[in-house]
């Protein structure tokens, strides 16, 4: 297995912050990592610097050994890296197919219509109540919904890494499970290498092989997910044990 | 001649750079200044100078006047207006009829064109003050056109159609009656003259900071006590009652008026004046209006292609100079600037003398002060300070907010926590009046304050920092700060523009209170700096010395410790239980679980938008739904 | 009645004026948050360009080509004329100035404005230009009691059919959903591989070509032109952006048409002296009553 995606001390500053302070990691080909933290801890800079929408200011970030700082930001996606923002972002006023249709842009050369089409018979199986909305707008849609919207824009272009960032924000724990056991999924049929942005790491750790947990701007742990979920750290670093007052 | 030139050049250009000794720069201005009114005064009688020169120079002395006058609305508010010459209009139009049909004296007339211009613009913003910048700058052309042509088209036959009005007079004393161009630039410099010194006076007060406030960031201006809407007003009556002074002015000059002098070009160029002199620059604002008047009499060979070059020299300004010939300096100013007269010279010592018993809020119930509040003292501890009740918010289809019941107590720390997207920020936003609640009701000290606009809630004790930190960046840090004060103070335009007593005290006092606390907080030594160049870290702290200097009973922040490293936290972490030493009480949001755990009273878990726990901080580290929400159920 | 129709009909001519040039400046503003002031006075321009190819033509455009071809050609002209120039604009005016914020973009988008103005009285000539009337199509046609000039029916099923072709390429194409989609969250719209430089390159060209080839039809219709014109029609035109929602450009369509027929019907049976009155206090009504226009989208701002 070689190394598909690799971060060398990438530092990156966001406004007047120092967000990422020297991160490496690595992301093997067909595997998942993932990437833990609270919040502000520099996850989202880690995957808008690897997707160019940061300037980096040092560093470096290769995909297949091949160094992108060359490469403006919208050819990454024809490279083969979906990046799929948090915060559930889709065209609002577009339609839900449309926004499937636009996660194609990248590739419309590459694939033929009828690769087209098949990855999108394959997403509506995975996510059969996008079929049933293909025509209404993407804002109308719940918080679940738009998020599984979000993921399938990254698949249509079957890319090489998916950078996942908090696909299980703001959605109740049982659409949680659904989320995340697609990802599973998708990674076991697709045999697609995907980068994982977390808060919840349980459920995170739960698919990952490897991860890694970022606390403001720096790599605080990091190891297989076994023994991460057996750590802990891990549960310190989100629910703060080591500073709990004794009951009043 | 040439040396010293030379000298005057650089000392200019140095100047505008980042200021260093504060105190070297006030007799160098003096300087200018003196110089600049020789000059004015001794125009008529330079040797050159003929009465169509003399024309001009009163030429320019109006458009200085029209520059300022949009530039109180444009400059230090920041609103698109694009339809100023319709109050220009207004004020020669009403000077023009009211004479011509009424014979009343042109002087009477330059209050009372005054008075209708600033009326119109209160009648016809007033509905549309709300509008997003470029929204309401086509509505201002639309004023300005409707006004051209409603005087075109001659309603009840008052403006006289195309052709105009004319027979104007000329302001008369009775013994003694403006004929010659002289006497109209004298004229119009001396009212210039008042009306700058007025300007000067009202920009640096708190009339003049809030309409900055205003301009740097509105929402932000409005949950730090700014009355937003109406300082907005206030400023278009304003700057319309100038312009329209201008109108009567101009219309008694010469003596005919039509609907040709208030076109769309007209406003353009008014725009121009401001953004080529400097935003909120009153010495900018008058090389700006020369430059438009003279520039097209210098080069008049090429009179058809003077607008040509015109427009393109915009563009090139914008280009290289988008800040304006000479913008407004704050930086490295010091108190100097701020205009608060009675201030020891060094800043320092003001610090160290300041009496420690007024600004404080726990101690004193003097509600003599104009600045002081009642003392939270007498509250005993764990009393109920804020209540939310079964309080929902929804946007369209989406509940952010869900049936939610939040007590706060005094002199307690409470945190409210939960995963990203819970609805949180939502549930502060409905507490400091930025949402009204779709249901439910929000109880302060004993009294309903749902749905009340922000800056009332804050003058009613509530303060709130943003999540991501909403500074005025352009003003110095004291400047941010002093808009903590400002809901408790009184002090209107007048009583600023005439410096009367009572607001210099007022002043003084405000200037008092934001110093401690920005000392409080550690950044006194950053006072004359742009809060734009603060490390992030220090923005953080900045914003929380301007919600202190509101004086709130309850400090409300949201997230205060994101973006901070280990140390920094821990900082923070002191300062806030030194808080609640002096008596505040605190609502946190947070993320950062060592804050949370380490110096809450109590915790309150949101997800969904719904409350899922809330206890002790060892009650909440041990609940099962806690953990599940934050690290997620076991498979 | 009759009259009704008539001036239902000028109202639905000049009317896509209005929603050719307001569907540059609801292009424009999608996707760059800027009000391109300049964008009349390139439709006027545009007029102008026509103008020229039918004067300097003469008598031989019209021989090689036909009466229509010489129109065709003028209106070709001055769309890929008026589309090279808006690019030029851009790139001149714009982009060195983004940078500075909101405000200066404004002032160097009116010093545009009236360079280009100023440029076109200067090169032309301020007083009006009549479009030669032996390259003008003289036909009227009749439907029963109704006139129409031939050029004004033409002049609407064109426009009609270049505003379904827009409406079509923006609404129905992918290319159209990567616009819709730059104008609505630029850095997703990255991530989907769209290049935000070919973006404006479309819109900086397509729209003022639009705005040219309107300029034309009115030459043709009005048979005069004069260098100011881009001044009130960029006017009205904004205020039909503004209307259907900005940014919205089916809606600045229909905001355009719904202008010029309400500006027509008021001119004919109220007063003319009195019609940019009344379209400028629709606008203010309706920006009260619904602040972001009759078919806008809502925006919110994430405090």
């Amino acid at each position: 297995m070689s190394t598909l995606l690799a971060v060398e001390n990438l530092c990156v500053n966001y406004g007047a912050v120092e967000a990422l302070k020297g991160i490496s990691l690595e992301l093997q080909e067909g595997g998942i990592v993932t990437v833990l933290g609270a919040n502000g801890a520099g996850k989202t800079t880690l995957l808008k610097a690897i997707s160019r929408l940061v300037p980096i200011k040092s560093g470096q970030i290769k995909l297949e050994g091949e160094d992108l700082s060359k490469f403006p930001a919208y050819t990454l996606a024809n490279a083969g890296i979906a990046h799929i923002p948090e915060g559930r972002k889709v065209f609002a006023t577009l339609t839900v197919e449309e926004n499937i249709n636009l996660g194609a842009y990248s590739v419309r050369n590459k694939l033929s219509p009828k690769e087209i089409a098949k990855v999108k018979e394959w997403i509506f199986q995975l996510f059969p109540v996008l079929k049933e909305r293909r025509r209404q707008l993407a804002g109308t849609l719940s918080g679940g919904e738009q998020q599984m919207l979000t993921i399938s824009r990254g698949l249509v272009s079957r890319p090489k890494v998916l950078l996942l960032d908090e696909p299980s924000l703001g959605l109740a724990p049982i659409l949680v499970q659904e989320i995340f056991h697609v990802i599973k999924q998708i990674h076991e049929e697709e045999r697609v290498s995907i980068l994982l942005v977390e808060q919840n790491a349980r459920k995170a750790l739960g698919v990952a092989s490897y991860g890694y947990i970022l606390e403001t701007g720096k790599i605080a742990i990091h190891g297989s997910a076994a023994q991460l979920r057996e750590d802990d750290r891990v549960r310190a670093a989100y629910l703060g044990g080591a500073r709990v007052q004794p009951a009043k | 001649m040439a040396d010293i030139t030379r000298k005057v050049a650089q000392k200019i250009l140095n100047s505008q750079k980042s200021g260093k000794t504060p105190t070297k720069i006030a007799p160098f201005q003096l300087v200018l200044l003196a110089a600049a009114i020789v000059l004015l005064v001794a125009y008529p009688f330079f040797p050159f100078v003929n009465n169509y020169w003399i024309d001009v120079g009163f030429f320019v002395g109006i458009y200085v006047l029209l520059g300022l006058s949009l530039n109180i609305v444009l400059g230090e508010v920041g609103l698109f207006d694009l339809g100023h010459a319709a109050f220009y209009a207004i004020g020669a139009y009403t000077t023009g009829i009211l004479f011509t049909q009424l014979h009343i004296p042109i002087v009477v007339l330059l209050p009372i064109s005054a008075i209708v211009a600033g009326g119109f613009a209160y009648l016809v913003t007033s509905p549309i003050i709300h509008l997003r910048g470029d929204y309401l700058c086509i509505v201002t052309i639309g004023i300005g056109e409707i006004v051209r042509i409603t005087a075109l088209n001659n309603p009840f036959g008052l403006t006289k159609g195309a052709n105009g009005i004319t027979g104007i007079g000329t302001p008369d004393f009775g013994l003694f009656s403006f004929q010659t161009p002289t006497h109209f630039y004298y004229y119009i410099w001396i009212i210039v003259a008042l009306v700058i010194i007025g300007l000067l006076n009202l920009q640096k007060s708190r009339v003049g900071r809030a309409w900055n406030f205003i301009r740097e960031d509105e929402i932000a201006a409005e949950a730090n006590g700014i009355d937003v809407r109406s300082y907005k007003l206030l400023a278009f009556v304003l700057g319309a009652a100038l312009a329209g002074i201008a109108g009567n002015v101009y219309a008694s000059k010469m003596m005919v008026i039509s609907p040709d002098n208030f076109t769309f070009m007209e406003s353009c160029l008014l725009f121009c004046i401001v953004l080529l002199g400097g935003l909120g620059s009153i010495p900018g604002n008058m090389l700006g209006a020369a430059a438009i008047v003279i520039f097209p009499e210098i080069f008049r060979q090429f009179a058809s292609y003077k607008l040509l070059f015109f427009g393109a020299a915009l563009v090139v300004m914008m280009i290289f100079r988008p800040g304006g010939i000479w913008p407004r300096r704050r930086e490295g100013v010091g108190f100097r600037g701020l205009g608060i007269s009675g201030l020891p010279k060094d800043e320092d010592e003001f610090l160290s003398k300041i009496p420690k018993e007024s600004v404080l809020i726990s101690s004193g119930s003097n509600s003599s002060s104009p600045v002081s509040i009642e003392s939270s003292a007498e509250k005993a501890d764990g009393d109920v300070v804020l209540v939310t009740k079964s309080v929902t918010m929804q946007f369209g289809g989406l509940t952010a907010v869900n049936n939610f019941d939040l007590i706060v107590r005094q002199g307690k720390i409470s945190s409210l926590i939960g995963p990203n997207g819970a609805g949180k920020t939502t549930l502060f936003n409905v507490i400091t009046g930025i949402y009204r609640p779709t249901s439910g009701k929000v109880v302060f000290l004993g009294k309903n304050i749902t749905g009340l606009k922000p800056h009332t809630i804050v003058s009613k004790g509530i303060a709130r920092t943003f999540q991501n930190i909403r500074l005025f960046p352009s003003l110095t840090c004291i400047e941010n700060v002093m808009s903590g004060p400002h809901c408790h103070a009184h002090s209107g335009a007048w009583s600023s523009i005439l410096r009367l007593p009572g607001q210099k005290r007022e002043e003084c006092r405000i200037l008092e209170i934001a110093t401690y606390r920005l000392h409080q907080v550690g950044l006194w030594q950053y006072r004359n700096e742009l809060a734009k160049n603060l490390p992030y870290g220090k923005q953080r702290l900045l914003e929380i010395a301007r919600a202190l200097a509101t004086s709130p009973k309850l400090l409300v922040l949201d997230e205060p410790s994101s973006g901070l490293n280990d140390k920094e936290t821990e900082e923070l972490m002191d300062s806030l239980k030194s808080l609640i030493a002096e008596g505040f009480t605190l609502l946190l949001i947070e993320h950062d679980m060592n804050v949370v755990m380490g110096i809450s009273d109590w915790v309150t878990v949101m997800d969904m938008g719904s409350k899922i726990a809330e206890g002790l901080p060892s009650q909440i580290y041990n609940n099962p739904r806690v953990i599940e929400a934050y690290l997620g159920k076991e498979e | 009645m009759r009259m009704l129709l008539e001036q239902f009909l000028n109202g639905l001519t000049i009317g896509s004026f209005y929603a050719l040039v307001a569907m540059g400046y609801s292009m424009v503003y999608g996707v760059m948050k800027l009000i391109n002031f300049a964008h009349g006075d390139l439709f006027a321009l545009g007029s102008y360009l026509g103008y020229t190819v039918l004067v300097i033509g003469a008598g031989w455009i019209t021989q090689v080509f036909g009466i229509w071809g010489g129109v065709a050609v003028a209106i070709t002209a001055a769309m890929i004329g008026i589309g090279i120039a808006g690019l030029v604009v851009e790139r001149i005016a714009y982009r060195p100035v983004y940078k500075a914020g909101r405000l200066p973009i404004v002032v160097s988008a009116l010093g545009m404005s009236i360079f280009i103005s100023n440029g076109i009285m200067a090169i032309w000539s301020p007083r009006f230009q009549a479009y030669p009337q032996n390259a003008i199509p003289s036909e009227i046609l009749s439907f029963g009691d109704i006139r129409i000039t031939l050029v004004k029916l033409v002049t609407l099923l064109v426009s009609l059919a270049l505003m379904a072709f827009i409406y079509w390429l923006v609404e129905r194409t992918l290319f159209g959903a990567a616009v819709r989609a730059t104008a609505l969250d630029r850095d997703t719209a990255t991530l989907m591989g769209i290049n935000f430089s070919k973006i404006i390159l479309f819109v900086f060209f397509v729209g003022p070509a639009l705005g040219a080839m309107a300029g034309v039809f009115a030459g043709l219709n009005y048979g005069r032109i004069i260098f100011n014109l881009g001044w009130g029609y960029g006017l009205k035109a904004f205020t039909a952006t503004i209307l259907g929602g900005i940014g919205n450009i089916p809606g600045a369509m229909i905001g355009g048409l719904l202008l010029g027929v309400m500006e027509s019907l008021f001119e004919g049976f109220v007063s003319g002296a009195w019609k940019n009155v009344f379209v400028f206090l629709v606008l203010i009504i309706i920006l009260i009553v619904r602040p972001t226009g009759l078919i806008g989208e809502k925006v919110a701002e994430k405090v």
